[in-house]
């Protein structure tokens, strides 16, 4: 039996696998997708200072530190089940059955989407999709795309389609009503998008950053929207059906007030051959409640999480959790979670020797550094909210854990 | 534009309409509109539509949001084959 199974090569899995080999376990991470490193695989950032962050190359950076500690990495097989024996995790794959001591889920976040008349033609598709094809397998998804849905993931996403060289029409409300929720109100996307302030390269947003209320901002907000990085993003704008025979051929759209209601006589057809759709994202908890974990409704964190403390543990002994999987924020802020999973773990297989204590420690006090320090803010109140998930957990199951 | 004919459970083809009228005449949980209209139980095991009637649900005075995930999930999480089910290697 091995000492740790990790599922999930993104950030937080690759983070945990390196911390828990250099402590001497003997590990292995299993992912789905053809090649490790998870949403990091997608990302392409310009820092404030004008660095550029490829995620493609962090993914390999991790990659290769973790085969250097030996670390046994399978990618293209799936995980659909697991089960806790007395002292032992059961990891059902598409290739074997997996045991190991400790188990970590770093699955990440998944999409949410937004319901609009005409989805279900062919060349609509997730904000995430577009990101895959573009960054990952260097396809364009196509020439000349439109976005609904206007938040930090489809901005930042947006600028990376145009850097593959498509042209990025739009971002754009969904209609406003039932299926869109609150991704169809301005207020509320003001608010998102404000939180991106300090990426914005726009004197309106960089200034509203600091002191215009999500309210103001909305209701300010210019007609024809205003540019990043060339690209027009329209909060006083809602997608109102995606049209096209066989495939995606434009979207009608109409002006919508400050509380998003449809201005009468606004409509148009604007051309288009692809369209994305991001609703957000949500934690992938999937096999954790599979496993059996206690869950928490956390809006904050983008939805139900499992119970979980500071050191990742969750409240079945064994299993710990790390990443996007216990709150959706930042890769780096995944990355130094998996840090922390991979310190527990060695500490509960009895690897952590000198100081051992004190690096977990101070591992955790880098995950709410790395936090305060992130460029993108997916929520607000994130930190507050995880402290008081932690002191839930205290509450709850401490005494019960005492002997690690 | 009316809500009502767009499709939402993209597997089975639900429609907005269909669970709407099914939380408002059950005031049901999203397990329930699972059941009664088959929405979320597609080939795809509800990974896209679930967080879509989940909202709707607490949004049309179904069931409130609880701390329990409301569409529990069951093994097998990702389509798998029988052989692999029954322990063959692919
Ligand atoms: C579409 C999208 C775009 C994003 N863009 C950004 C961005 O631009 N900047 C940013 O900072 N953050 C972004 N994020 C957030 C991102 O999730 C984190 O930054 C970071 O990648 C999370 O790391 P993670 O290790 O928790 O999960 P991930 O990086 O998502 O890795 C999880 C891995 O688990 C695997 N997996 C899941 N379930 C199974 C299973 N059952 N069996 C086998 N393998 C499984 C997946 O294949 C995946 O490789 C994005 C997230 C998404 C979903």
């Amino acid at each position: 039996m091995i000492d740790v199974v990790i599922i999930g090569a993104g950030p937080a899995g690759l983070g945990a696998a390196v911390a828990a080999a250099e402590h001497g376990l003997q590990v292995c991470v299993v992912d789905e997708f053809v090649k490790p490193g998870g949403r990091l695989l997608g990302q392409l950032h310009e820092e404030p200072d004008g660095k550029w962050v490829n995620g493609i190359e962090e993914a390999q950076k991790l990659y290769n530190q973790a085969i250097g500690l030996g670390v046994d990495i399978r990618c293209g097989i799936s995980v659909y089940d697991l089960r806790k024996l007395e002292n032992t995790w059961c990891v059902y794959t598409t290739d074997e059955m997996i045991e190991s001591k400790c188990l970590l889920l770093a699955t990440g976040a998944s999409e949410t989407p937004i319901p609009i008349p005409g989805w279900t033609l062919p060349g609509v598709m997730s904000i995430g999709a577009a990101q895959v094809m573009g960054n990952v397998h260097r396809v364009k998804p196509g020439e000349k795309g439109i976005i609904i849905g206007v938040n930090v993931l489809s901005v930042a996403i947006a600028r990376e389609l145009q850097l593959c060289g498509v042209h990025v029409e739009s971002i754009l409300l969904p209609q406003p009503g039932l299926l869109a929720g609150s991704a169809g109100n301005p207020e509320k996307m003001m608010e998102s998008l404000l939180r991106l302030s300090h990426l914005a390269p726009s004197p309106l947003i960089r200034m509203g950053g600091k002191w215009v209320s999500p309210k103001l901002g909305a209701r300010l907000f210019p007609k024809n929207g205003f540019k990043m990085w060339g690209i027009p993003i329209q909060l006083r704008k809602a997608a109102l059906e995606i049209l096209g025979d066989n495939q995606v051929e434009g979207v009608r759209m109409a002006e919508v007030s400050a509380n998003g209601e449809v201005l009468p006589g606004t409509e148009k057809t604007v051309s288009a051959d692809f369209v994305c759709i991001a609703g957000g994202l949500t934690p992938m908890a999937e096999l954790a409640s599979v496993a059996g974990c206690s869950f928490c409704y956390v809006p904050e964190l983008g939805g139900h999480v499992p119970l979980h403390n500071e050191f990742m543990q969750t409240n079945l002994a064994g299993l710990y959790i790390a990443g996007n999987i216990t709150g959706v924020e930042s890769a780096k802020v995944a990355r130094a979670q998996g840090k922390v999973a991979g310190l527990s773990m060695a500490r509960e297989l009895k690897a952590l020797v000198y100081g051992g204590n004190e690096k977990l420690y101070a591992a955790v006090e880098e995950v709410t550094e790395t936090r305060r320090n992130a460029l993108i803010q997916f929520q607000p109140g994130i930190e507050e909210a995880r402290k008081e998930l932690h002191r839930k957990f205290d509450e709850t199951y401490k005494q019960k854990l005492v002997s690690i | 534009m009316s809500e009502k004919p767009t499709i939402v459970c993209r597997c089975e083809e639900i429609t907005m309409e269909e669970i709407q009228e099914t939380i408002e005449q059950f005031h049901c949980s999203s397990r329930e509109v699972k059941l009664r209209t088959r929405a979320g139980m597609g080939s795809c095991g509800g990974r896209t539509c679930r967080s879509v009637i989940d909202r709707l649900v607490e949004e049309l005075g179904g069931a409130t949001v609880s701390n329990e995930v409301p569409l529990s999930y069951r093994p097998p999480v990702r389509p798998v084959s029988f052989g692999v089910l029954g322990g063959a290697k692919e």
